[in-house]
């Protein structure tokens, strides 16, 4: 009874558009965690639901939903709750004078802070950008003059409470951010949608900033399509991320590995009971079973205490719970950079050096990633450099390497280092004298090298934004000296 | 037009300067032209047709008026009765509420007085309110008489101003009149902005008669020197 708040994540019907063309730049600068979806929806719910007579039911019940591609959970969360209850008051109208509003705002550059009006307030909300600085505040930057102090900023985009979200079951936060990064089957269990929704994107957030590549369900119900898909006995259960309230998952999902069981939040500032007892999946019968983590998944790193301890002290000392969350979700920023640097390092080492790059020969390409020969640089220059947990780090790599999230990264770098080496060679070729090196050479060659010039400037064509101009104008430049340069009966066919 | 202060470049002045925020709603029955005027405010163009406002369509502008810099929130809501009932959230927070009706056409001048009263009921306590005939371009069309119209505005203490977005004639002048009208005390929005910093206005300064009037801050009289310390704050 009364309003709820949550939001749920569909897919997409097959066959349709993957993104929205007016993404691309967008998806190109925000940081890899806020992409918009490709194959997925987000719906940001407010639901009302109240007595009343004169309605056949004997209840009020309806929700506004806000559809979208964006992973901006905190902004359309926010904005949904200012809509809906105009919208029960006043009805229609009042949704087309939110979507007139949203219809205005500016298009989400990121790094830029925008100013959104909507039905007679103006929230003001920062766009990441995939250069800030994750540890320690972010600069300002110069354009701040175009801001105006709004009637409500908003601290975050997309960042959930992670400390409230987590109250609960904290001692287990650690092994829960092994899970996520590994892409384990968890289930989280609560009463409402809005307590499941928070703990699966704070789960998600957990392993910022690396991208969680795995599907995953704030509030999944057994009306939603891939119900049979994710709740078979035949199959193993699917790596995703579940958050459900229906009694009914408790023995539908019994056989899953994983299960997050929140119980009511008790008021904020009172420190929450330690659960340190992990407990078997088996043993959760209903919902109405304690709160709790149920797993046998045994951590591969040591539980870091100290995190814990200040935590808790903060709890004591009634620290507010922005500054716990900030606390908590620094420790995993921390934490998961910990983890992925000796990875980045690695990638690194990968790259062709630049002597390497040559006008007449191929493109360079990146080296294979070779898990054994990145694991033997972890003994010496692994996460211990920068994170004083123990444990069987390597073994977590292991498991991390079959995940979709190392997927996920490994192919984003493979692209981001690729498009740099083409780049290179394409600018190493339009500044060599082609016009010098094809006299003494056949014709064949000279053909040769045509198809590679043309082939470049189609690259140039797909990734305008890297290019630089003045190397297209090279290259085009060299392509007609070169052709001008061959017999007639060639060029025709060339040109063809 | 009152004289700017001082610097050649205004534009630059507005950008180093420190503004304050003003949350301005414009009421007032379809078709008088609210949309027409904040565009003349904000863009300084007319069109003849526009289309009729969905819900409210929200507008910025920066005004120097008497070495202070305001920033315009405008809230432009739509006339249609259809979206009566949202209104109130656009004079919520507001700062000022600009009342507009069209001097050509009586009955919008009789909406003037529902929606004096609606913001006396239900709008900030302090709100500013300012009521504006607009189309006073077409004088042989003219129904409502100006005079009736000032006389009530003073009566209330509410800025009034006859205004043409077609030919600009007071439109500035209106949110400038605002502008002046709006109480002292929030002046640096909100507080801890300047923290300490005093705004000191340049030195008490000659104010030309205007067009508009403000109700009970300006005296009818031919130009005072009115030193802005005699406010209360």
């Amino acid at each position: 009874m009364g309003d709820t708040q949550f939001h749920f994540r569909i897919r997409q019907c097959p066959g349709r558009k993957p993104t929205v063309k007016a993404h691309n730049a967008y998806n190109r600068d925000c940081p890899i965690t806020l992409q918009s979806e490709s194959a997925y929806y987000y719906g940001f719910v407010y639901f009302r639901q109240t007595k009343d007579r004169t309605i056949r039911r004997g209840y009020f019940q309806k929700s506004v939903v806000l559809v979208t591609k964006l992973p901006f959970v905190a902004l359309f969360s926010q904005l949904v709750s200012i809509i809906a209850p105009e919208y029960f008051d006043n009805g229609e109208p009042s949704l087309e004078a939110a979507c007139h509003d949203i219809d205005q705002w500016p298009d989400p550059i990121p790094g830029d802070t925008l100013n959104l009006p909507i039905m007679g307030t103006v929230i003001q909300v920062r766009v990441p950008c995939r250069s800030d600085r994750l540890v320690g505040g972010v600069q300002a930057k110069s354009q701040e003059r175009h801001t105006i102090p709004a009637h409500s900023v908003l601290p975050t985009l997309h960042e959930v409470d992670i400390y409230s979200a987590f109250h609960s079951i904290l001692p287990h936060v650690q092994l829960l951010w092994e899970l996520v990064l590994i892409g384990e089957p968890v289930v989280v269990m609560a009463a409402s949608p809005s307590v499941t929704c928070n703990c699966v994107q704070a789960l998600i957030n957990m392993i910022t900033p690396l991208k969680y590549c795995n599907d995953f369900r704030p509030y999944f119900t057994i009306h939603d399509s891939e119900f049979k898909e994710f709740t078979t006995r035949t199959q193993a259960p699917p790596p995703v991320i579940l958050g459900v309230t229906n009694p009914f998952f408790a023995k539908t999902l019994q056989h899953w590995p994983h299960i997050i069981r929140i119980g009511e939040m008790g008021g904020l500032g009172t420190s929450p009971k330690p659960l340190n007892k992990l407990k078997k999946a088996a043993s959760l019968k209903t919902l109405d079973s304690k709160p709790g983590v149920y797993t046998q998944y045994k951590s591969f790193l040591a539980k870091d205490k100290m995190i814990l301890k200040r935590l808790m002290k903060g709890s004591q000392s009634k620290r507010p719970v922005e500054a716990q969350n900030a606390i908590l979700r620094r420790h995993f920023l921390e934490l998961t950079q910990s983890f992925m640097i000796p990875l980045e390092r690695y990638m690194a080492s990968l790259m062709p050096l630049q002597r390497n790059i040559s006008p007449h020969k191929g493109a360079p390409l990146l080296r294979q990633f070779d898990p054994e020969e990145f694991l033997q640089t972890v003994e010496h220059s692994g996460p211990q450099l920068t994170s004083g947990i123990k444990g069987d780090w390597e073994a977590l790599y292991r498991r991390f390497f079959r995940s979709p999230n190392f997927e996920g990264w490994y192919y984003q770098r493979q692209r981001e280092v690729n498009q740099k080496l083409q780049v290179l060679h394409m600018e190493a070729l339009s500044n060599s004298n082609l016009v010098e090196w094809i006299r003494d050479k056949e014709e064949v060659e000279i053909v040769d090298l045509i198809l590679r010039i043309k082939e470049k400037l189609k690259f140039a064509i797909n990734n305008h934004t890297v290019v630089q101009q003045e190397s297209v104008m090279k290259l085009q430049k060299h392509l007609e000296n070169i052709v001008s340069a061959l017999p007639d009966d060639l060029q025709t066919v060339i040109k063809t | 037009m009152a004289q700017r202060s001082r610097g050649d470049d205004p534009e630059a002045e507005i950008r180093t300067m420190q503004m304050r925020d003003v949350k301005v709603c414009l009421l007032g029955d379809s078709g008088v032209g609210k949309s027409s005027i904040v565009m003349r405010f904000v863009s300084n163009t007319y069109k003849p047709s526009l289309e009729s406002t969905i819900g409210a369509s929200f507008m910025n502008k920066s005004l120097v008026v008497d070495g202070m810099g305001y920033r315009f929130q405008i809230w432009d809501t739509a006339g249609q009765e259809k979206y009566r009932a949202l209104a109130p959230m656009y004079y919520r927070g507001a700062a000022a509420a600009v009342i507009v009706y069209d001097t050509t056409r009586e009955v919008t001048y009789r909406a003037v007085k529902s929606w004096v009263n609606e913001l006396r009921s239900y709008g900030p306590p302090k709100i500013v309110i300012a009521i504006a005939g607009n189309k006073c371009d077409l004088e042989d069309l003219r129904e409502v008489n100006r005079k009736d119209a000032e006389d009530y505005a003073r009566s209330i203490s509410a800025i009034f101003c006859e205004t043409s977005a077609v030919t600009a004639i007071n439109v500035e002048d209106l949110f400038m009149a605002v502008a002046r009208q709006l109480p002292l005390e929030d002046f640096s929005d909100g507080d801890r902005r300047n923290g300490s910093t005093v705004n000191l206005r340049s030195s008490p300064e000659q104010r030309k008669k205007q067009c508009c009037s403000g109700g009970k801050n300006s005296p009818s009289s031919s130009s005072t020197s009115r030193p802005q310390s005699s406010r209360q704050s």
